[in-house]
């Protein structure tokens, strides 16, 4: 397994739940940003699950030398790769801000996804998981940076599942809502809303085994969204979401 | 939307509630800002203490320090950070032939919440606390350092920590041994006592067993105090189990656990219904002597089986009261503590008792010693302050103290034998509330 985005908790569990489950993978390559936490996860999966697994440090901010990479390779691909950043109060007119939002969850990111993409292509098998977000269904005032990087992520993960599939390259877009996880640590979330990363992990296995297309996390992030896709924009543009 | 970390926090016993900062952090240069920018710290692991010993001003949650870092399944020894729960632990020692040395009650407790307790098992009298089978642990301390504390190396502090209720600092990883085990089973006896008198005499000569425990019916009153029943245990070996067992020894089936969804309405949960619990639970057991397989789960924590069971007790909130009686004058006490109960008419729904063998002096801040304690859980309710009262005089004429891992109401004078830890840094609301008292 590849994971993109290795610091994640919903990532992780996501790893334990696969291995539980009696998923096998010669290797797990583990890119991230943090070296140190990730590798403390290596151990942890070697001590756990016997799993062999690599700690590659990779910073999309800088520039990638893909010839390095060459020799990653798996049937499947958990991208979990996200940065939340400032919202519009903070951050709207802060370019800095905003362009780490737009490299980190888009700009940046795609290109390294089309690189094992193009991996899965020629092999002609294999799985993509990307994390998008229930976000990225409907700009809204407070975070519409960030909801229009995962909008167009969800768009190139929906590109990318109609190009592969008849290269038998599945892909599956998650929209997580809330998430009870370090990035929303503090924020004050309805529980009822909000997954434990297990608890996503859990939901978006199932959705790997049944190779769905889309899943949400919690069901009733659905209807959520289908009601907050159909406001008219004359009453949305009023609304203060 | 800027992160407040202010929250409702609350232990097992849903009392006391405050509302304080509370934050996790899995990286080790944060865990020290967090350190070091705060006044008053307080590490929690997974709040099973009953009352407010992991309460603070800012709470530092170890609930993400949850990886295992090694395991020597040679030796059994095994390492792991400090908010891996026992119950992870025994996932993957089980299957390899390893148990915990010692146990509480329940599998939800963190490593570093048994270390920081020192918590004691059914085994007590037999193999000691949590502590004995620790190897060393690393330590996060005032000045956002971090020690590792062992027998040989920083044994002060080491003996500092273990009981030490997180006054010493954060627990940041520990390192301890596994016991063997042939199978997942406990080869269980159990026999009912109708009263103290036979209770005591069968807790004695039950000694060379070793896991015992005792459920009281504390609503009996007269020649029927101390009624209850005794369960002692042994790991079984695999050529003892019976057959259907025998092939896989070393694995459980996966049980259903219900679930408690809600708090129950205060009415739900008194005298009547309490008596009618013990009522069934000793009638449930017709025969003077059972002698069973039961799986470690069933054995050691009957309890976790349903989950969230704290609910029971609604909003309001319960107590734990566990005290701990020398085992000269252990019987005499335990009896004016049963009738102190009974005629309080605040039934408690849970009542164990359990001899307790020599205390390890070097642990100078572990609760137990040798002796009989008794621990009873209670609804909070306006006349339980002066029922406590009672019994916090009784204890202390019997030279008996209480269990700061349940305590959140009892007299100072019972409480404060915490030595080597005042910092002021790492200050819990229940250090707060004794030394204020005292
Ligand atoms: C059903 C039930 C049965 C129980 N049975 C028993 C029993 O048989 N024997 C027994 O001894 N206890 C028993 N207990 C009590 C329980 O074992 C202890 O309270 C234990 O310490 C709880 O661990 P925790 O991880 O939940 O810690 P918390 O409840 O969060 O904290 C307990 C104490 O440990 C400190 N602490 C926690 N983590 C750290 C850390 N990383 N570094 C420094 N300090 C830390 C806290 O500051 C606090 O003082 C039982 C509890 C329940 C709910």
């Amino acid at each position: 397994m590849i994971v993109l985005g290795s610091t994640s908790e919903v990532a992780q569990a996501f790893v334990e739940k696969a291995l539980q489950e009696g998923e096998k993978f010669e290797k797990i390559y583990l890119f991230t940003s943090n070296k140190e936490t990730t590798e403390r996860f290596a151990r942890h999966i070697d001590v756990k699950f016997l799993q062999q697994s690599e700690v590659i440090e990779l910073d999309l901010m800088k520039p990638i030398d893909y010839n390095q990479l060459d020799y990653v390779n798996s049937n499947l691909i958990f991208c979990a790769t996200g940065y939340l950043g400032e919202g519009t109060e903070e951050g709207l007119y802060d370019n800095k801000n905003t362009e780490r939002i737009i490299d980190i969850n888009y700009g940046k990111l795609v290109p390294l996804m089309n690189y094992f993409a193009q991996k899965f292509e020629s092999k002609r098998s294999g799985t993509i998981i990307g994390l998008s977000s229930v976000a990225g269904e409907r700009g809204r005032q407070s975070n519409f940076i960030y909801g229009s990087a995962k909008a167009a992520f969800t768009a190139y993960l929906s590109g990318l599942r109609n190009y592969l599939f008849d290269k038998k390259v599945h892909v599956l877009t998650i929209k997580p809502g809330f998430m009870a996880t370090k990035m929303t640590e503090g924020l004050p979330l309805n529980p009822k809303l909000t997954a434990t990363p297990k608890q996503a992990a859990d939901c978006i296995f199932k959705a790997y085994k049944k190779q769905k297309n889309v899943a949400y996390v919690l069901p009733i992030w659905a209807i959520i969204m289908m009601i907050i896709r159909n406001i008219p924009e004359f009453i949305f543009k009023k609304l203060k979401l | 939307m800027k992160p407040n970390f202010v929250q409702k926090v609350t232990n097992w016993g849903n009392f006391p509630i405050v509302e304080k900062e509370m934050k996790s952090e899995d990286s080790f240069k944060n865990i020290r800002d967090f350190v070091l920018n705060h006044n008053e710290v307080i590490a929690r692991g997974n709040g099973r203490c009953y009352g407010d010993s992991s309460l603070g001003e800012h709470i530092f949650s170890t609930k993400r320090l949850n990886k295992f870092i090694s395991f020597d399944r040679l030796n059994g020894i095994i390492e792991c950070e400090s908010g891996v729960l026992l119950s992870d632990v025994l996932e993957i020692s089980v299957p390899q032939g390893y148990f915990l040395y010692v146990t509480p009650g329940t599998k939800f407790v963190s490593v570093g919440g048994a270390i920081a307790s020192d918590v004691h098992g059914k085994n007590h009298h037999a193999e000691g606390c949590f502590s004995e089978y620790v190897i060393d642990f690393k330590l996060m301390i005032e000045n956002g350092d971090i020690i590792t504390c062992s027998r040989e190396e920083n044994s002060d502090k080491f003996w500092a920590t273990i009981g030490g209720m997180g006054l010493t600092g954060i627990i940041l990883s520990a390192k301890f041994k596994l016991k063997n085990i042939e199978s997942a089973y406990i080869r269980q006896e159990s026999i009912k006592a109708e009263n103290l008198d036979e209770i005591f005499r069968l807790f004695e000569e039950s000694e060379s067993w070793t896991y015992t425990v005792a459920w009281i019916d504390c609503l009996q009153k007269g020649g029927n105090i101390g009624r209850s029943i005794l369960m002692r245990g042994e790991h079984a070996f695999q050529h003892e189990l019976p057959e259907n067992l025998k092939k896989n020894p070393l694995r459980l089936k996966k049980k259903f656990e219900p679930t408690v969804p809600f708090y129950f309405p205060g009415f739900v949960l008194n005298a009547l219904t309490v008596k009618i619990f013990n009522f069934l639970y000793y009638k449930k057991q017709s025969k003077k002597e059972v002698k069973s397989f039961t799986d470690f789960e069933t054995f050691f924590y009957p309890l976790d089986f349903v989950n969230d069971w704290n609910k029971i007790y609604g909003k309001s909130g319960f107590i734990q009261y566990q005290m701990m009686i020398p085992k000269e004058t252990g019987k005499e006490g335990m009896k004016k503590i049963l009738e102190t109960i009974a005629n309080s008419g605040n039934g408690s729904f849970l009542a164990v008792l359990k001899l307790y063998g020599k205390e390890n002096p070097q642990a100078y801040n572990s609760f137990p010693f040798e002796g009989y304690s008794l621990a009873l859980d209670f609804k909070v309710n306006s006349k339980l302050k002066k029922l406590i009262d009672k019994l916090d005089d009784i204890v202390q004429e019997y030279n008996g103290k209480i269990y700061l891992t349940k305590d959140s109401m009892s007299r100072s004078s019972l409480t404060n034998y915490l030595k080597n830890v005042q910092s002021s840094k790492f200050v819990s609301l229940q250090h707060k509330r004794i030394i204020n008292n005292s």
